[in-house]
């Protein structure tokens, strides 16, 4: 036996399994001592998920404390980005697609599109059954990585009662969560206030989202007992309208079946107190995923339910706007309150054209007030030829006409008050003639106003020019800015108390009221495409009003026949019962330290 | 007194205390890995069956009694059984390939019954006996280079046999005990240096290729600097050119050898020099391994309390991975103890083969130290992320009766000699 040989061996094989052990000892020794932390945080990145959590919105009620728009909770069927890893669906999905009975093509297309927005969890089924919910719940075990996950939806109550005051939310879009890594406040699949009151107060209902963390295991299931809260969530805050529901429901009622808008405010607050635009939509449809044929009905409607009728539409103000004729000539004195011009012969000859009056047969020898109380268009005609375009147009503006009015609603348009500016610029200095005052004196020709607008002239005209700027909201702080009436207080007397006779003994007799002496004003659009728009504001009670109306009908006829009468129902409505109390409100300053 | 005496193996003490440490540590480590992991983890299941625990303490039970029998057999019976039982179990490996059932991709299981018998695991055993006779009776001519050749053909044998189940850690170890029983033997040193020098050839070749993609520098630097060292050192220039030869094939044949292997074979070797390369696969398995190693830190998380096992990110946790399991509850300290245990049998066994009287006792000695160094090291290599993941089970500690059986009987052998060197 050669024993130096095998010494030799023993002593090579035993340096090379020490020097084996020492390699694997001394990497040991570094993972578990100076690598300690890195790993010691990957253990715990492996195990601890963050999960946003969705700020409920704040809830909007109507001035009593009515619940109108609040939050449901919703659940879905969730996965991880990993059950799309290299495009092929992993075991879980496939379970699922098979259970759900879901097409794997478009499921497919649609996590990768979800996948594609950086989403860190895909949502599989929105709004699950509660068979699919049992169905993920009952067997976890065999569906690692899938979760059921509760958010809040926004739940409209009354359905499209309020669709074009509150509005609507929906998803966001690309452009509001901001680009890839430079994100906003907002992450794919939050909800947004697309339009109305969601939209202009998303600020106070949207709330903060919270983040917090939950332990999990290998199969994505919560196993920590409590969460950690990283940034709690704050709620948004309420929003309390204040406008009515019963006044609201009111206003539905008397324009129901038709296209048209109407507005009521308060003569004494501001406050808008009903706004309506008809038809309407259900706006629960579009805060879930409203399906295509829906879809295409709404757009379809030729009566246009997404059109806002409050403060999107404008009309001529036809025969309404004879009250600010009135007012800018006995301003100018240029007519006074019994001045007598020439006769109503059934209409106006100015030049080579002839201007006719509603009444083809003539009002006579009319006074001014007479005019006024029979809407004489003969009369206008002669006052707008006494006045210069720009005295006109400076009257009207001074109601608030040609501006938005409401201060909150980005989607409000301005109307149009044309001046000789205007003029100029549309038909050259030399392209108009004063012929155009015939037709402003009698609110027709390229003026253009708001239902809205309307209503806070007749209740800037019923308060005589008190009446605060108007509000949508309990507390609201921007408002349109009004300038005061720039017209002498016998005059603007002398105007409310002459619409008063115009319901007493004119063309507004029908919405005249038993027990409530109403004032107020007819009027009749000309519709190039189509019967005439019938409009016609009032205000209640005359001698000292209360509460301002102004409602269109499209396509309707006169305003005097069709608009009136369902301005009387809505005010009988009003004065039996419905009327508010004096003021709902706490300030909007008080309100966010009660409701949190 | 004298029958607790007689219940213990003859032979020596320090390797069955060592055994004996392991089993326990076994089951009181699948004891944690059946238990649902305790602290504020509601509802969370242990995700490993406890009958696994149980089942290991029958193993053990039977493992002893399997290690007495080896201890005590008569050395010339065992010899005598070693072609018939190497004739046996190479039947039973080609067998398998045809008749053994489909369990995860792969034919290494027979099923008796409820339990699974992996015919690779016994196929070692025969293996060591074999070699260690075919060594034993070729003497001290080691020149010739009959029995090394000889041996060479049998461990290819084995290695493609088992590797068409596919098993290509179980493979490789019949390459590891054919190293450690070839090299006690005695072979030429320029043998060693050409082997040596190839499978660093291959490694240079294929970093070049696959992890670089095709950028050749590391391997063309490594030639250059064999031609450099070949220049200096004194040797026959036959043996240099045969050398540069052997070096420059085994490179150039590397491209080839990869085409060949299966995708997921290449994806795995890929993943170990990139883990990030395949995060839910192989990749996946160690990085958590890592982690759960790593953040055990010096003292373990105690006990019952590791969460990479209890919350089940750690794969294959009572079975190849076990030693993860140990470092994140037990820490360096347990993890260390572990290998201080092994490191006794191995240092031990070295012993007893130089201390052996007879070629076979000390080839057979040598094949089991060696069996025990490739296991414990590359197992321990994989879970701390040295090398890449290929199934390979801690001997003793891993669930699973046939490696225990395997790794009991041949401890048991080892015994054997031992008594029959020192005692006698």
């Amino acid at each position: 036996m050669a024993s130096r040989d095998l010494l030799y061996r023993l002593r090579l094989f035993r340096l090379v399994v020490i020097l084996l052990f020492a390699i694997l000892l001394g990497n040991l020794f570094y993972m578990t001592v100076p690598q300690n932390r890195h790993y010691k945080d990957q253990a715990l990145e492996n195990r601890q998920i963050r999960f946003r959590v969705r700020a409920p919105r704040g809830k909007i009620l109507d001035r009593t404390g009515e619940l109108l728009a609040d939050n449901m909770f919703i659940a879905d069927i969730t996965l991880p980005v990993s059950c799309l890893e290299g495009d092929v669906p992993d075991s879980t999905l496939v379970l699922l697609m098979d259970w759900f009975d879901l097409d794997a093509g478009e499921t497919l297309d649609r996590l990768r599109a979800q996948r594609d927005a950086e989403r860190n969890r895909l949502v599989l089924v929105t709004n699950a059954p509660l068979g699919q919910i049992t169905a993920v719940e009952e067997r976890r075990r065999q569906l690692p990585g899938a979760r059921v996950e509760t958010r809040p939806r926004r739940r409209y109550h009354n359905k499209g009662l309020f669709a074009h005051v509150i509005g609507y939310v929906g998803e966001v879009g690309q452009e509001e969560i901001g680009p890839p890594g430079r994100a906003g406040e907002y992450r794919s699949g939050d909800m947004i206030g697309k339009q109305g009151i969601e939209r202009a107060f998303e600020a106070d209902l949207r709330g903060v989202s919270g983040v917090k963390l939950e332990e999990v295991n290998a199969s994505g299931h919560i196993v920590g007992r409590q969460a950690v809260w990283v940034d709690e969530v704050v709620p948004g805050r309420d929003v309390q309208l204040t406008l009515s529901l019963e006044l609201q429901d009111a206003m539905a009622d008397i324009l129901a079946g038709q296209t048209a808008g109407g507005v009521a405010m308060s003569c004494r607050t501001g406050e808008i107190l009903a706004a309506f635009s008809s038809p309407t939509f259900d706006t629960n449809l579009m805060t879930t995923s409203i399906t295509p044929e829906q879809w295409q009905g709404l757009v379809n409607d030729p009566a246009k339910p997404f059109f806002n009728r409050i403060l999107q539409a404008t009309y001529p103000p036809a025969s309404l706007y004879k009250v600010v004729s009135s007012l800018a000539a006995l301003d100018k004195g240029v007519v006074g309150k019994a001045s007598r011009l020439e006769p109503c012969y059934g209409g106006w000859q100015l030049g080579d054209r002839y201007f006719r009056c509603w009444k083809p047969s003539g009002h006579g020898d009319v006074d001014h007030a007479d005019a006024l109380v029979h809407s004489c268009d003969t009369f206008y005609y002669q006052v707008g030829l006494r006045l210069d375009i720009d005295e006109l147009a400076a009257a009207a503006r001074s109601f608030g006409l040609g501006a938005p009015c409401s201060g909150i609603f980005p989607e409000e348009v301005r109307g149009l008050v044309p001046d000789s500016a205007w003029y100029d610029e549309h038909y050259g200095s030399k392209g108009w003639s004063r012929g155009v005052l015939l037709n402003n004196a009698i609110g027709q020709g390229e003026l253009l106003v708001t239902p809205l607008q309307m209503a806070v002239l007749a209740a800037r005209l019923g308060s005589l020019g008190t009446v605060p700027a108007p509000t949508f909201v309990v507390g609201q702080e921007d408002v349109a800015t009004l300038s005061p009436l720039p017209f002498s207080i016998q005059d603007l007397q002398w105007v409310r108390s002459t619409l008063g006779e115009v319901v007493s003994r004119g063309t507004g007799k029908a919405a005249g009221l038993a027990d409530v002496p109403v004032a107020g004003k007819t009027g009749t659009a000309q519709n190039p495409h189509g019967e005439d728009h019938a409009w016609f504001m009032c205000f209640a009670p005359a001698g000292d009003p209360e509460v301002a109306l102004a409602i269109i009908l499209e396509n309707a006829g006169h305003g005097g026949s069709e608009a009136a009468p369902l301005a009387g129902r809505w005010l009988r409505t009003y004065f039996d019962g419905a009327r508010p109390g004096a003021s709902p409100a706490l300030p909007l300053e008080a309100n966010r330290q009660v409701l949190p | 007194m004298r029958w607790l005496a007689l219940a213990f193996p003859p032979g020596d003490r320090w390797i069955f205390a060592a055994w004996l440490l392991l089993c326990l540590a076994s089951l009181a480590v699948l004891w944690s890995v059946t238990e649902p992991i305790s602290g504020p983890y509601e509802g969370q299941e242990a995700g490993v069956a406890k009958g696994i625990f149980w089942r290991q303490v029958v193993w053990v039970a039977l493992s002893f009694v399997a290690l007495s029998l080896a201890a005590r057999i008569r050395m010339r019976a065992l010899e005598n059984l070693s072609l018939p039982a190497l004739l046996v179990m190479l039947l039973l490996l080609a067998a398998i390939l045809v008749l053994g059932p489909k369990i995860g991709g792969s034919r290494r299981w027979f099923l008796l019954g409820p339990i699974r018998m992996q015919p690779a695991e016994f196929a070692k055993i025969s293996f060591i006996l074999a070699m260690a006779h075919l060594l034993g009776r070729a003497g001290e001519d080691r020149k010739s280079l009959t029995a090394t050749t000889a041996t060479f053909f049998l461990m290819v044998l084995h290695m493609v046999l088992v590797m068409r189940e596919p098993d290509l850690g179980t493979s490789l170890v019949f390459l590891a005990a054919w190293i450690g029983m070839v090299f006690w033997y005695g072979i030429p040193g320029i043998l060693l240096v050409g082997a040596g020098s190839a499978a660093a050839s291959s490694v240079m070749m294929f970093i070049s290729e696959s992890v670089l993609d095709g950028q050749p520098w590391p391997w063309g630097v490594y030639i250059l600097l064999l031609i450099g060292v070949l220049y200096l050192v004194r040797i026959s220039i036959p043996a240099k050119v045969t050398l540069l030869a052997v070096n420059l094939a085994t490179g150039l044949g590397i491209p080839f050898f990869w085409a060949k292997l299966h995708g997921y074979q290449q994806e795995r070797i890929l993943t170990f020099f990139d883990p990030s390369r395949d995060k839910f696969g192989s990749g996946y398995q160690a990085i958590q391994s890592k982690v759960a190693i790593g953040s055990g830190g010096l003292f373990g998380t105690q006990y019952l309390q590791g969460t990479q096992k209890g919350l089940a990110f750690l794969p294959e946790r009572h079975t190849d991975f076990i030693f993860s399991v140990v470092g994140e509850e037990l820490g360096f300290l347990g993890a260390s103890a572990i290998l201080a245990l092994f490191l006794v049998i191995i240092l031990r066994g070295l012993e007893i083969a130089a201390g052996a009287r007879r070629p076979f006792w000390r080839y057979l000695a040598v094949g089991v130290v060696s069996y025990f160094t490739f296991h414990v090291v590359v197992n321990v290599a994989i879970t701390t992320g040295l090398l890449p993941v290929t199934g390979l089970p801690l001997p003793l500690l891993s669930y699973g009766g046939s490696n225990l059986l395997t790794s009991s009987i041949l401890l048991g052998i080892l015994l054997n000699v031992s008594s029959r060197s020192f005692d006698t």
